[in-house]
């Protein structure tokens, strides 16, 4: 298999006239729904939407490397990690774009300055500067709001406008009568009022889930639909940005049913909770999968694999044009990595991110611009996004 | 607000219960707690502690020894809690509330985070006392050296890997085919963060010239080829360090080694844009999230003439009218409002479970998000999640007869409220228990200012 057959049918180079299907017309404009998920530590794309048909594929990942039956086979070439499976049923459907080859402009790779040019949408690390998710709020016109459901304020969503938070972590148990009259106090402060009414009535939204201190990690399927609760509730936000820890395996990744692929696995089935707890909203929602980098190419000494470059995403809703593994592939070859040890950037994430939220909220090429600031000559893939 | 809160809330870390009246002048309250040396709540067994939690973790690792890596790395958190527990005792109980505010404002601005890996987990209490705590009375060049030299921030960012391109070290490694070279995080963030500031007026060019100034800048005791068991501290290594002259912001550094670091370092903190960076950053923590001006340049023109006599610029926040503005606030941290509440308690002691409910109010000591340390302005803290989260906690923090004892309408002694505030009325309700009052006013927005 070379390079370019490889490609066909993963590349969106020529569909201009690919038919959309007549009911996604019927969408208003503004009214879609944007479900960003960061996975922190930098998970493993390549154990994730495998590129099993790569000729150097097992060689590169040896004793880690899944046979194709192992898979479930998307295109010709790359299949979902058993962990993922579950998500099949969203491919047939035209629901399921993968990305893959796919890095964040900036070559590092240091966790923290990979999720802050992920988060702020930068080119290069910007200490003072606010989040994409934060930008597109102020960018896009009409009612908008945005939420965090993470155990922390996620700097994607940092900046001058105003979002809110929401975490089932609890500190304590409180009673209504305590909370009305925290309610008469903070009445009497202009700054903080409004911030802490927002609270209660969240509340009211979705109850405290119990005392998990940190819902980080293994409770993914809680908390997809919490955030499907807040964003079904009438004039909820339409941004929420989620983050999930824990997939930075260095050491005993593990094959079908090891520790990564059971992170994998409650992922997977977080997706699939967030739509039925949506319902009918579904339609107009998009979900985006994103980490900070790839990993090496190769095992390292400890059954893992350490901090890489390029690697895997999602776009996933009835929102994309159509299902597809979307990847300029440069291969596993020796010479093809990156660095001699990485799998190659050929897809810049601001390109994704631009496509998504100009389909979903109409953006113009130059709001998307505001958003990404210095991303002027990245062409956002709007075809990704019927 | 009351000069007398201020000076306990805004510049000290919250009134205790009784406090106030014994403040007679609160600006010579302040000036007093700046005489002498920063105290030293830890203590140096606690550095060797974590240097042998630290050389046994990277033994057991050297030797893949699963079993030791586990129980090592288990050393390290118990050495981080026994410390952290120390530095918020002395936040709680400290009678010099104003030198503890301004250690935990200089150990943000240059910060490391033991989220790093074990290396800075194991080290970052000790960063606090030999970088920050000798030095928070004394000179910002002497703290910033001593920060660039301290194996946790080597690590941190990474400048202990750095090496010279035209170094041996690089030339050895080419002939082996391998490449190895410049690593630019830490000079980056040593302008941009801890001395001239984003905007401070360097280029792309100064940040790589200054990272070969830098290289060589290593720690002994960390490398894989080391038995373990030795000191982990500074070394300079002249293998790895790039020869020649160099240039950073116009200036020429005509001879290589370590004295060139050394004296760009000075440099750069003598540099004007430091003063204004450092002053900016100093008046939005003591005045305001839109620093004043006015506020910012009187600050800036004390660090500059006094050579960053630190002593000299706390004096100066303490004369500043902007500070005592009855309209000025600041929105407490999670960790300032957290101490507050201890201190209003007059705790005698930091909880042990404190570091777990920081991470939950989202302000882990000593793991700030990013280089650029942790944020100090309301739209960082105030969003509407962590309003709850204090409301809930401070429903489950007075507890047990103590708290059933205890007169709430003291509270109205540590936070400013106005006669007419409903809060007044609240903390004398004889119809609500006791401890709910107590917990109204630690979850009510009052409290929630300093």
């Amino acid at each position: 298999m070379d390079r370019r057959t490889f490609l066909r049918g993963m590349c969106y180079g020529g569909l201009a006239t690919f038919a959309l299907p007549a009911a996604r017309f019927a969408q208003i404009p503004g009214r879609g729904k944007l479900v960003f998920v960061l996975l922190r530590g930098g998970f493993d794309g390549l154990a994730a939407v495998v590129p099993v048909g790569d000729p150097a594929y097992a060689d590169t990942r040896g004793l880690m490397a899944f046979g194709a039956a192992e898979l479930s086979t998307l295109t010709d070439g790359f299949g979902l990690a058993p962990g993922l499976a579950p998500l099949r049923p969203l491919w047939d459907q035209g629901e399921l774009v993968a990305l893959h080859a796919m890095a964040i402009p900036y070559r590092t790779r240091s966790h923290f300055d990979g999720q802050a040019i992920l988060e702020t949408g930068l080119g290069r690390p910007d200490g003072g500067s606010d989040g994409w998710l934060n930008r597109l709020l102020q960018v896009m016109g009409g009612e908008r709001s945005g939420i965090a459901v993470a155990a922390g304020m996620p700097r994607s969503l940092l900046g001058v406008h105003p979002v809110t938070t929401w975490s089932p972590a609890t500190l304590g148990v409180v009673d209504d009568a305590y909370l009305e009259r925290l309610g008469v106090l903070y009445r009497a402060d202009e700054r903080l009022h409004d911030r802490f009414e927002a609270a209660v009535q969240m509340r009211e939204t979705m109850p405290p889930m119990g005392g998990r201190p940190r819902a980080a990690r293994g409770a993914m399927g809680p908390i997809m639909r919490a955030t499907a609760r807040f964003l079904s509730e009438p004039g909820g936000p339409n941004v929420a940005a989620l983050e999930f820890s824990g997939w930075d395996t260095h050491a005993n990744q593990g094959m079908a049913g090891g520790p990564l692929d059971r992170l994998l696995g409650g992922l997977a089935e977080g997706v699939l909770a967030l739509r039925d707890e949506l319902g009918p909203e579904w339609s107009e929602t998009t979900v985006v999968i994103m980490t900070e980098f790839g990993r090496t190419a190769r095992p390292n000494g400890t059954q893992g694999t350490d901090h890489g470059t390029a690697g895997a995403g999602f776009v996933i809703g009835p929102t994309v044009s159509r299902s597809a593994v979307v990847a300029d592939w440069p291969g596993l070859g020796e010479r093809a990595l990156y660095e001699g040890r990485d799998l190659r950037p050929t897809l810049d994430t601001r390109a994704v991110l631009k496509g998504v939220v100009s389909g979903i909220f109409d953006l113009t090429s130059a709001q998307a611009d505001r958003v990404f600031p210095g991303s002027e000559g990245v062409r956002g893939l709007v075809e990704l996004m019927a | 607000m009351d000069n007398t809160l201020t000076a306990l809330n805004r510049f000290g870390l919250g009134a205790r219960m009784g406090e106030r009246a014994s403040v007679r002048d609160p600006r010579a309250w302040l000036r007093a707690q700046l005489e002498g040396r920063a105290p030293d709540p830890t203590g140096a067994p606690a550095l060797r502690e974590a240097v042998e939690a630290l050389s046994t973790f990277l033994a057991a690792q050297r030797a893949r020894d699963r079993e030791r890596v586990v129980e090592a790395r288990r050393a390290i958190g118990a050495h981080q809690a026994r410390v952290l527990q120390a530095v918020f005792t002395e936040r709680v109980t400290t009678d010099r509330p104003y030198v503890e505010r301004l250690v935990a404002f200089w150990a943000n601005h240059l910060c490391v985070s033991t989220a790093a890996g074990p290396p800075v987990a194991a080290l970052a209490g000790h960063y606090e006392r030999t970088v920050v705590r000798p030095h928070v009375l004394g000179r910002f060049e002497d703290m910033v050296l001593a920060s660039a030299k301290h194996p946790a921030m080597l690590v941190y960012l990474d400048n202990a890997r750095s090496v010279g391109p035209g170094s041996r070290a690089a030339r050895q490694a080419a002939r082996r085919g391998r490449e190895r070279g410049l690593n630019e995080n830490y000079a980056r963030e040593l302008l941009e963060l801890h001395t001239l500031g984003v905007d401070g007026g360097y280029t792309q060019q100064d940040v790589e010239e200054l990272a070969r100034v830098l290289t060589g800048w290593t720690v002994a005791g960390l490398g894989p080829q080391t038995p373990g068991g030795e000191d982990i501290t500074f070394a300079f290594q002249p293998a790895v360090h790039e020869p020649g002259a160099k240039t950073v912001l116009g200036v020429r550094y005509a001879r290589a080694g370590l004295h060139q670091g050394e004296q760009v370092i000075r440099d750069l903190c003598a540099h004007p844009s430091t003063a204004a960076f450092v002053a900016e950053k100093l008046v939005r923590h003591f005045v305001s999230d839109t620093p004043p001006r006015r506020a910012v340049d009187r600050v800036a023109l004390t660090f500059h003439k006094s050579g960053g006599d630190l002593r000299a610029v706390a004096l100066e926040l303490v004369e500043l009218e902007e500070a005592w503005a009855p309209d000025s606030r600041k929105f407490r941290t999670p960790q300032d409002w957290l101490v507050a509440v201890l201190r209003a308690l007059r705790a005698d002691e930091a909880p042990e479970g404190l570091p777990r409910v920081l991470v939950q109010l989202r302000h882990t000591p000593w793991a700030p998000p990013s280089p650029k340390g942790w944020g100090d302005t309301e739209s960082e803290w105030a969003d509407p999640d962590s309003l709850m989260n204090r409301a809930e906690l401070s429903r489950s923090l007075p507890r047990g007869p103590a708290a059933t004892r205890l007169d709430p309408t003291g509270l109205l002694d540590v936070v400013d409220v106005a006669e007419s505030d409903p809060l007044t009325a609240l903390l004398s309700d004889s119809t609500i228990p006791r401890p709910e009052r107590v917990s109204l006013a630690f979850g009510g927005p009052a409290f929630q200012w300093r």
